[in-house]
Protein backbone atom coordinates (compact mmCIF):
# COMPACT_ATOMS: atom_id res chain seq x y z
CA UNK A 1 0.00 0.00 0.00
CA UNK A 2 1.24 3.49 -0.89
CA UNK A 3 2.19 5.34 2.27
CA UNK A 4 1.82 9.11 2.03
CA UNK A 5 0.17 11.87 3.97
CA UNK A 6 -1.82 12.91 0.88
CA UNK A 7 -3.37 9.45 0.47
CA UNK A 8 -4.08 9.30 4.20
CA UNK A 9 -5.75 12.72 4.15
CA UNK A 10 -7.83 11.79 1.09
CA UNK A 11 -9.03 8.60 2.75
CA UNK A 12 -9.85 10.58 5.90
CA UNK A 13 -11.95 13.03 3.88
CA UNK A 14 -13.75 10.13 2.17
CA UNK A 15 -14.47 8.71 5.63
CA UNK A 16 -16.01 12.01 6.75
CA UNK A 17 -18.14 12.12 3.57
CA UNK A 18 -19.35 8.56 4.29
CA UNK A 19 -20.31 9.63 7.84
CA UNK A 20 -22.31 12.57 6.47
CA UNK A 21 -24.07 10.29 3.96
CA UNK A 22 -24.83 7.84 6.79
CA UNK A 23 -26.39 10.66 8.85
CA UNK A 24 -28.48 11.80 5.87
CA UNK A 25 -29.80 8.26 5.31
CA UNK A 26 -30.54 7.86 9.05
CA UNK A 27 -32.46 11.15 9.11
CA UNK A 28 -34.42 10.23 5.97
CA UNK A 29 -33.03 13.19 4.00
CA UNK A 30 -31.29 10.98 1.43
CA UNK A 31 -33.51 8.63 -0.61
CA UNK A 32 -31.09 7.51 -3.33
CA UNK A 33 -31.16 3.79 -4.22
CA UNK A 34 -33.72 2.89 -1.55
CA UNK A 35 -36.74 0.62 -1.78
CA UNK A 36 -39.11 3.20 -0.28
CA UNK A 37 -39.18 6.91 -1.05
CA UNK A 38 -39.75 8.25 2.46
CA UNK A 39 -38.49 7.76 6.01
CA UNK A 40 -35.10 6.86 7.45
CA UNK A 41 -33.01 4.08 5.92
CA UNK A 42 -31.04 2.55 8.77
CA UNK A 43 -29.63 -0.30 6.67
CA UNK A 44 -28.02 2.19 4.30
CA UNK A 45 -26.87 4.33 7.24
CA UNK A 46 -25.15 1.37 8.94
CA UNK A 47 -23.45 0.47 5.65
CA UNK A 48 -22.01 3.98 5.29
CA UNK A 49 -20.83 3.98 8.93
CA UNK A 50 -18.98 0.72 8.17
CA UNK A 51 -17.51 2.29 5.01
CA UNK A 52 -16.44 5.33 7.04
CA UNK A 53 -14.70 3.11 9.61
CA UNK A 54 -12.96 1.21 6.80
CA UNK A 55 -11.83 4.51 5.27
CA UNK A 56 -10.39 5.74 8.58
CA UNK A 57 -8.59 2.41 9.07
CA UNK A 58 -7.20 2.61 5.53
CA UNK A 59 -6.14 6.24 6.21
CA UNK A 60 -4.23 5.09 9.29
CA UNK A 61 -2.55 2.35 7.24
CA UNK A 62 -1.61 4.87 4.54
CA UNK A 63 -0.02 7.29 7.01
CA UNK A 64 3.81 7.18 6.86
CA UNK A 65 5.16 5.55 10.02
CA UNK A 66 8.23 6.66 11.90
CA UNK A 67 10.63 3.77 12.54
CA UNK B 1 -46.92 -21.26 8.14
CA UNK B 2 -47.58 -23.80 10.85
CA UNK B 3 -45.09 -25.00 13.49
CA UNK B 4 -44.00 -28.09 11.55
CA UNK B 5 -43.45 -26.13 8.38
CA UNK B 6 -41.44 -23.54 10.35
CA UNK B 7 -39.30 -26.27 11.91
CA UNK B 8 -38.76 -27.93 8.53
CA UNK B 9 -37.71 -24.62 6.97
CA UNK B 10 -35.38 -23.95 9.93
CA UNK B 11 -33.74 -27.33 9.53
CA UNK B 12 -33.47 -26.85 5.77
CA UNK B 13 -32.01 -23.36 6.06
CA UNK B 14 -29.50 -24.31 8.76
CA UNK B 15 -28.39 -27.48 7.01
CA UNK B 16 -28.13 -26.04 3.52
CA UNK B 17 -26.77 -22.53 4.28
CA UNK B 18 -23.18 -23.76 4.61
CA UNK B 19 -23.30 -26.61 2.08
CA UNK B 20 -22.44 -25.45 -1.46
CA UNK B 21 -25.97 -26.20 -2.65
CA UNK B 22 -27.83 -22.86 -2.08
CA UNK B 23 -30.16 -22.64 0.91
CA UNK B 24 -32.19 -19.93 -0.82
CA UNK B 25 -32.68 -22.09 -3.90
CA UNK B 26 -33.91 -24.99 -1.76
CA UNK B 27 -36.12 -22.66 0.30
CA UNK B 28 -37.76 -21.39 -2.90
CA UNK B 29 -38.04 -24.79 -4.58
CA UNK B 30 -39.16 -27.13 -1.78
CA UNK B 31 -42.25 -25.20 -0.59
CA UNK B 32 -43.37 -25.02 -4.22
CA UNK B 33 -42.80 -28.73 -4.80
CA UNK B 34 -44.57 -29.54 -1.51
CA UNK B 35 -47.37 -27.14 -2.50
CA UNK B 36 -47.02 -24.96 0.58
CA UNK B 37 -48.67 -21.62 0.13
CA UNK B 38 -46.05 -19.22 1.54
CA UNK B 39 -43.34 -17.59 -0.59
CA UNK B 40 -39.88 -16.31 0.30
CA UNK B 41 -40.64 -13.02 -1.45
CA UNK B 42 -43.62 -12.37 0.85
CA UNK B 43 -42.88 -9.44 3.28
CA UNK B 44 -44.34 -11.49 6.18
CA UNK B 45 -41.54 -14.00 5.63
CA UNK B 46 -38.82 -11.45 6.55
CA UNK B 47 -38.98 -11.86 10.37
CA UNK B 48 -38.71 -15.62 9.93
CA UNK B 49 -35.61 -15.29 7.76
CA UNK B 50 -34.12 -12.82 10.27
CA UNK B 51 -34.25 -15.38 13.07
CA UNK B 52 -32.99 -18.22 10.88
CA UNK B 53 -30.02 -16.08 9.84
CA UNK B 54 -29.30 -15.17 13.45
CA UNK B 55 -29.45 -18.88 14.36
CA UNK B 56 -26.95 -19.76 11.62
CA UNK B 57 -24.65 -16.84 12.47
CA UNK B 58 -24.70 -17.83 16.16
CA UNK B 59 -23.67 -21.38 15.21
CA UNK B 60 -20.71 -20.02 13.20
CA UNK B 61 -19.71 -17.69 16.04
CA UNK B 62 -19.78 -20.62 18.49
CA UNK B 63 -17.79 -22.83 16.11
CA UNK B 64 -15.07 -20.21 15.60
CA UNK B 65 -15.38 -18.45 18.97
CA UNK B 66 -11.65 -18.50 19.74
CA UNK B 67 -10.77 -17.30 16.25
CA UNK B 68 -13.34 -14.51 16.38
CA UNK B 69 -11.93 -13.24 19.67
CA UNK B 70 -8.48 -13.16 18.03
CA UNK B 71 -9.87 -11.59 14.83
CA UNK B 72 -11.77 -8.82 16.65
CA UNK B 73 -8.76 -8.11 18.88
CA UNK B 74 -6.52 -8.18 15.81
CA UNK B 75 -8.78 -5.75 13.97
CA UNK B 76 -8.63 -3.11 16.70
CA UNK B 77 -4.89 -3.58 17.25
CA UNK B 78 -4.09 -3.27 13.53
CA UNK B 79 -6.56 -0.42 12.99
CA UNK B 80 -5.06 1.67 15.80
CA UNK B 81 -1.44 0.81 14.96
CA UNK B 82 -1.91 1.15 11.21
CA UNK B 83 0.14 -1.96 10.61
CA UNK B 84 -0.46 -5.75 10.50
CA UNK B 85 2.02 -7.89 12.36
CA UNK B 86 0.16 -11.12 13.20
CA UNK B 87 -1.95 -13.65 11.26
CA UNK B 88 -5.07 -12.65 13.21
CA UNK B 89 -4.59 -8.99 12.31
CA UNK B 90 -4.15 -9.86 8.62
CA UNK B 91 -7.16 -12.19 8.68
CA UNK B 92 -9.28 -9.44 10.28
CA UNK B 93 -8.36 -7.02 7.49
CA UNK B 94 -8.91 -9.69 4.80
CA UNK B 95 -12.40 -10.34 6.19
CA UNK B 96 -13.10 -6.59 6.18
CA UNK B 97 -11.92 -6.40 2.55
CA UNK B 98 -14.15 -9.35 1.66
CA UNK B 99 -17.19 -8.18 3.60
CA UNK B 100 -17.41 -4.60 2.29
CA UNK B 101 -18.18 -5.46 -1.38
CA UNK B 102 -20.78 -8.00 -0.27
CA UNK B 103 -22.37 -5.49 2.12
CA UNK B 104 -22.50 -2.70 -0.49
CA UNK B 105 -24.02 -4.98 -3.14
CA UNK B 106 -26.35 -6.52 -0.54
CA UNK B 107 -27.80 -3.22 0.67
CA UNK B 108 -28.31 -1.78 -2.80
CA UNK B 109 -29.23 -4.84 -4.85
CA UNK B 110 -30.42 -7.75 -2.70
CA UNK B 111 -34.16 -7.02 -2.47
CA UNK B 112 -34.36 -6.09 -6.17
CA UNK B 113 -32.55 -9.23 -7.33
CA UNK B 114 -34.55 -11.49 -5.02
CA UNK B 115 -37.87 -10.05 -6.17
CA UNK B 116 -36.82 -10.36 -9.83
CA UNK B 117 -35.79 -14.01 -9.59
CA UNK B 118 -38.14 -15.47 -6.97
CA UNK B 119 -39.90 -18.11 -9.07
CA UNK B 120 -39.21 -21.85 -8.57
CA UNK B 121 -38.32 -22.26 -12.28
CA UNK B 122 -35.60 -19.64 -12.00
CA UNK B 123 -34.35 -21.20 -8.75
CA UNK B 124 -34.09 -24.58 -10.48
CA UNK B 125 -32.23 -22.98 -13.39
CA UNK B 126 -29.77 -21.22 -11.12
CA UNK B 127 -29.29 -24.44 -9.12
CA UNK B 128 -28.16 -26.15 -12.35
CA UNK B 129 -25.85 -23.19 -13.05
CA UNK B 130 -24.49 -23.50 -9.48
CA UNK B 131 -23.69 -27.14 -10.17
CA UNK B 132 -21.70 -26.26 -13.28
CA UNK B 133 -19.89 -23.52 -11.33
CA UNK B 134 -18.81 -26.07 -8.66
CA UNK B 135 -17.56 -28.45 -11.36
CA UNK B 136 -15.85 -25.51 -13.10
CA UNK B 137 -14.02 -24.46 -9.92
CA UNK B 138 -12.69 -28.00 -9.48
CA UNK B 139 -11.72 -28.21 -13.16
CA UNK B 140 -9.74 -24.95 -12.96
CA UNK B 141 -8.06 -26.00 -9.70
CA UNK B 142 -7.04 -29.37 -11.16
CA UNK B 143 -5.75 -27.78 -14.37
CA UNK B 144 -3.60 -25.35 -12.39
CA UNK B 145 -2.19 -28.11 -10.19
CA UNK B 146 -1.58 -30.57 -13.03
CA UNK B 147 1.72 -29.05 -14.12
CA UNK B 148 2.99 -28.35 -10.61
CA UNK B 149 5.23 -30.67 -8.61
CA UNK B 150 4.17 -31.92 -5.19
CA UNK B 151 6.52 -29.41 -3.54
CA UNK B 152 5.07 -26.55 -5.58
CA UNK B 153 1.55 -27.64 -4.66
CA UNK B 154 2.51 -27.81 -0.98
CA UNK B 155 4.12 -24.39 -1.15
CA UNK B 156 0.82 -22.80 -2.17
CA UNK B 157 -0.92 -20.87 0.56
CA UNK B 158 -1.60 -23.22 3.43
CA UNK B 159 -3.69 -20.72 5.39
CA UNK B 160 -6.45 -18.29 4.49
CA UNK B 161 -4.32 -15.55 6.07
CA UNK B 162 -1.96 -15.87 3.08
CA UNK B 163 -4.30 -14.79 0.27
CA UNK B 164 -4.07 -11.34 -1.26
CA UNK B 165 -6.44 -8.48 -0.42
CA UNK B 166 -7.54 -8.33 -4.05
CA UNK B 167 -8.50 -12.02 -3.92
CA UNK B 168 -10.36 -11.51 -0.62
CA UNK B 169 -12.31 -8.56 -2.06
CA UNK B 170 -13.15 -10.53 -5.23
CA UNK B 171 -14.30 -13.59 -3.28
CA UNK B 172 -16.36 -11.27 -1.05
CA UNK B 173 -17.96 -9.52 -4.03
CA UNK B 174 -18.86 -12.89 -5.55
CA UNK B 175 -21.08 -13.48 -2.51
CA UNK B 176 -23.53 -11.09 -4.17
CA UNK B 177 -24.23 -13.81 -6.76
CA UNK B 178 -25.86 -15.76 -3.93
CA UNK B 179 -28.77 -13.28 -3.97
CA UNK B 180 -29.87 -15.33 -6.98
CA UNK B 181 -31.87 -18.26 -5.57
CA UNK B 182 -29.97 -21.39 -6.56
CA UNK B 183 -26.46 -19.89 -6.42
CA UNK B 184 -24.67 -20.91 -3.23
CA UNK B 185 -22.80 -18.33 -1.16
CA UNK B 186 -20.52 -20.92 0.41
CA UNK B 187 -20.00 -22.65 -2.96
CA UNK B 188 -18.94 -19.40 -4.61
CA UNK B 189 -16.61 -18.41 -1.76
CA UNK B 190 -15.08 -21.90 -1.39
CA UNK B 191 -14.56 -21.99 -5.18
CA UNK B 192 -13.06 -18.48 -5.09
CA UNK B 193 -10.75 -19.57 -2.27
CA UNK B 194 -9.61 -22.56 -4.34
CA UNK B 195 -8.82 -20.28 -7.29
CA UNK B 196 -6.92 -17.99 -4.90
CA UNK B 197 -4.69 -20.95 -4.06
CA UNK B 198 -6.25 -22.28 -0.87
CA UNK B 199 -6.79 -25.95 -0.08
CA UNK B 200 -10.37 -27.13 0.30
CA UNK B 201 -10.42 -27.12 4.10
CA UNK B 202 -8.85 -23.65 4.32
CA UNK B 203 -11.17 -22.36 1.58
CA UNK B 204 -14.13 -23.67 3.62
CA UNK B 205 -12.80 -22.01 6.80
CA UNK B 206 -12.35 -18.68 4.98
CA UNK B 207 -15.83 -19.06 3.47
CA UNK B 208 -17.46 -19.65 6.87
CA UNK B 209 -15.55 -16.78 8.51
CA UNK B 210 -16.50 -14.50 5.60
CA UNK B 211 -20.15 -15.56 5.80
CA UNK B 212 -20.49 -14.80 9.52
CA UNK B 213 -20.55 -10.96 9.42
CA UNK B 214 -22.71 -10.98 6.28
CA UNK B 215 -25.30 -13.41 7.71
CA UNK B 216 -25.20 -11.75 11.14
CA UNK B 217 -25.49 -8.28 9.62
CA UNK B 218 -28.35 -9.30 7.33
CA UNK B 219 -30.16 -10.65 10.39
CA UNK B 220 -29.45 -7.79 12.80
CA UNK B 221 -30.54 -4.96 10.48
CA UNK B 222 -33.96 -6.59 10.14
CA UNK B 223 -34.48 -7.23 13.89
CA UNK B 224 -37.16 -4.46 14.14
CA UNK B 225 -39.32 -6.62 11.83
CA UNK B 226 -39.66 -9.10 14.72
CA UNK B 227 -41.57 -6.61 16.83
CA UNK B 228 -44.33 -6.06 14.29
CA UNK B 229 -47.77 -7.28 15.28
CA UNK B 230 -48.79 -10.82 14.42
CA UNK B 231 -45.30 -12.29 14.27
CA UNK B 232 -45.33 -15.75 15.95
CA UNK B 233 -41.98 -15.21 17.64
CA UNK B 234 -42.07 -18.46 19.69
CA UNK B 235 -42.51 -20.67 16.60
CA UNK B 236 -39.90 -18.73 14.69
CA UNK B 237 -37.47 -18.95 17.64
CA UNK B 238 -37.85 -22.73 17.75
CA UNK B 239 -37.06 -22.87 14.03
CA UNK B 240 -34.04 -20.59 14.55
CA UNK B 241 -32.64 -22.85 17.28
CA UNK B 242 -33.05 -25.82 14.95
CA UNK B 243 -31.36 -23.84 12.14
CA UNK B 244 -28.45 -23.04 14.47
CA UNK B 245 -27.99 -26.67 15.51
CA UNK B 246 -28.18 -27.84 11.88
CA UNK B 247 -25.71 -25.15 10.78
CA UNK B 248 -23.26 -26.09 13.52
CA UNK B 249 -23.47 -29.79 12.60
CA UNK B 250 -23.13 -29.10 8.87
CA UNK B 251 -20.12 -26.80 9.40
CA UNK B 252 -18.38 -29.48 11.49
CA UNK B 253 -19.18 -32.09 8.84
CA UNK B 254 -17.96 -29.91 5.97
CA UNK B 255 -14.67 -29.01 7.65
CA UNK B 256 -14.01 -32.72 8.13
CA UNK B 257 -15.26 -33.58 4.62
CA UNK B 258 -13.02 -31.00 2.93
CA UNK B 259 -9.86 -32.55 4.41
CA UNK B 260 -10.00 -34.83 1.38
CA UNK B 261 -13.39 -34.17 -0.24
CA UNK B 262 -14.06 -32.03 -3.31
CA UNK B 263 -16.83 -29.80 -4.67
CA UNK B 264 -17.70 -32.17 -7.55
CA UNK B 265 -20.34 -34.26 -5.70
CA UNK B 266 -22.20 -31.09 -4.74
CA UNK B 267 -21.96 -29.86 -8.33
CA UNK B 268 -23.47 -33.11 -9.58
CA UNK B 269 -26.18 -32.96 -6.89
CA UNK B 270 -27.13 -29.38 -7.84
CA UNK B 271 -27.43 -30.25 -11.54
CA UNK B 272 -29.52 -33.34 -10.76
CA UNK B 273 -31.72 -31.54 -8.20
CA UNK B 274 -32.26 -28.62 -10.59
CA UNK B 275 -33.23 -30.90 -13.47
CA UNK B 276 -35.56 -33.03 -11.32
CA UNK B 277 -37.18 -29.88 -9.88
CA UNK B 278 -37.71 -28.44 -13.35
CA UNK B 279 -39.30 -31.69 -14.51
CA UNK B 280 -41.58 -31.84 -11.44
CA UNK B 281 -42.60 -28.21 -11.84
CA UNK B 282 -43.26 -28.71 -15.56
CA UNK B 283 -45.20 -31.99 -15.44
CA UNK B 284 -46.94 -31.34 -12.12
CA UNK B 285 -47.72 -27.58 -12.24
Amino acid sequence: MTRSNTVAAALGVIGVVFLIVAALYALGVLQIATSTTSGPHYKHAILFVVLAVASFVAANFARPKTA
Amino acid sequence: MNLWQALFMGLLQGASELFPVSSLGHAVLLPSLLRWSFRQSDPSFVPFLVLLHLGTATALLVLYRAQWVAIIGGFFTAAVRGRMTTDSERLAMLLLAGTIPAAVLGVFLESRIKSLFASPYEAAGFLILNGFLMLGFEFLRRRRERGASREEQESHFALAEGISFRAAALVGACQALAFLPGISRSGITIGGGLLAGLRHQEAARFSFLLATPVILGAGLVEVPELFKQGVPVAEYLAAAVLAGIAAYASARFLLRYFRSGRLDPYGAYCIAAGLVSMALLHFNP
